[in-house]
């Protein structure tokens, strides 16, 4: 196939795909008030009824919220330090974040995590579930 | 060509694209506009495109990816300075191959189909690799590692916003082919070519960096 016909051939594939993909993102957002955490269901009011909050500086500013480490001691996974855990949002975005990390992040009370000095991704928003791995 | 001319105009070009990711990407970024997109179907994409006209020289827009990420590193505003420098080098990587097997007078875009069908293959891919690119490196930078699992099950929303600015590329690109009309002559006399060139280049690096320390934190 000459570069003539395989040029508008690739571009309309690229577009197929982007639009698919945009369908299957639509349909596949998870659209909830809680938080699954290993099966079960937390309302963001449960989450902070359990634990304390905290502050921390981000380069966005102060931000309140759980103290991400504390609540998974609270809410007993064992040895919390031994895990990661995959934030994972309604549009599908996941994190894994480890132990170390957790230790300076919040969950604040419009289910977003933020961690000081680190980059923006790792800011997951919209938290659906906390898989513990 | 000669080389030092050609080094100079992919330290200009290179320096263009960077400010404007780091200027008009940044300043973008809070308005609710689609930055992304903007950002390279039109500033990436015209940049990239003219430098190839103009200059008509392999592996120029790689390095005009390097010079432009280089520049990007001393952007205060997004978290992850090094992965956003590393996703625009990506970009300037896969124009190149994107674009690697046609000509250097683009005689393949002579007519509207193509030109717009070209501008949407090529914002499409550079912008999803660039991402793909954030995607993996970010984790890795910030300490967390990079899983796989995570970029697999993001990759519809990944693949799905590259519509925007490959849209945005195939609507502008014939309008940068336009330019090759105007019969613009990149060999400019030296006494004028390179003190304009330098000139831009610097006003554009000293602009980022000063920002750089006035507004960092």
């Amino acid at each position: 196939m000459g570069k003539e016909k395989l040029i508008p051939v690739l571009a309309m594939i690229v577009l197929l795909i982007g639009i698919f993909s945009a369908i299957y993102v639509h349909a596949t957002m998870i659209n909830k008030e809680t938080i699954t955490i290993q099966g079960k269901e937390y309302t963001i009011d449960q989450v902070f009824s359990i634990t304390q909050t905290k502050t921390i500086e981000t380069d966005e500013g102060k931000k309140t919220g759980v103290a991400l480490d504390d609540f998974i001691k609270k809410i007993g996974f064992g040895c919390a330090p031994c895990h990661n855990y995959v934030f994972k949002a309604g549009d599908g975005y996941q994190q894994t974040i480890s132990w170390d990390l957790m230790q300076k992040g919040v969950l604040t009370e419009n289910r977003k995590i933020y961690f000081p000095d680190t980059a923006h991704a790792l800011w997951v928003h919209d938290i659906v579930e906390i898989e513990v791995k | 060509m000669n080389k030092m001319k050609l080094f100079v105009g992919i330290i200009v070009f290179g320096t263009l694209w960077g400010f404007s990711e780091c200027i008009i990407g940044s300043s973008s970024a809070d308005t609710g506009l689609p930055t992304g997109a903007i950002m390279t179907g039109f500033f990436a994409l015209t940049f990239l495109v003219m430098s190839r006209m103009f200059y008509r020289q392999p592996g120029m827009q790689l390095g005009m990816g390097i010079i432009a990420g280089g520049l990007r590193l001393f952007n205060p505003f997004v978290g992850c300075h090094i992965c956003s420098a590393l996703a625009i080098m990506a970009e300037g990587a896969i124009f190149e191959l994107v674009w690697y097997k046609l000509s250097f007078d683009f005689k393949e875009l002579k007519n509207l189909t193509m030109q717009t069908s070209m501008g949407i293959l090529t914002a499409y891919l550079v912008f999803v690799s660039g991402y793909i690119v954030t995607q993996i490196l970010t984790p890795v930078i910030a300490g967390s590692g990079f899983y796989l699992e995570n970029l697999i099950v993001f990759m519809p929303r990944i693949l799905s916003s590259g519509l925007l600015p490959a849209l945005v590329g195939g609507f502008m690109l014939p309008i940068i082919l336009l330019a090759k009309n105007l019969d613009i002559n990149i060999s400019l006399k030296d006494r004028y070519y390179y003190p304009v060139a330098v000139g831009i280049s610097t006003f554009c690096w000293v602009f980022v960096i000063g920002n750089w320390f006035l507004l960092s934190p």
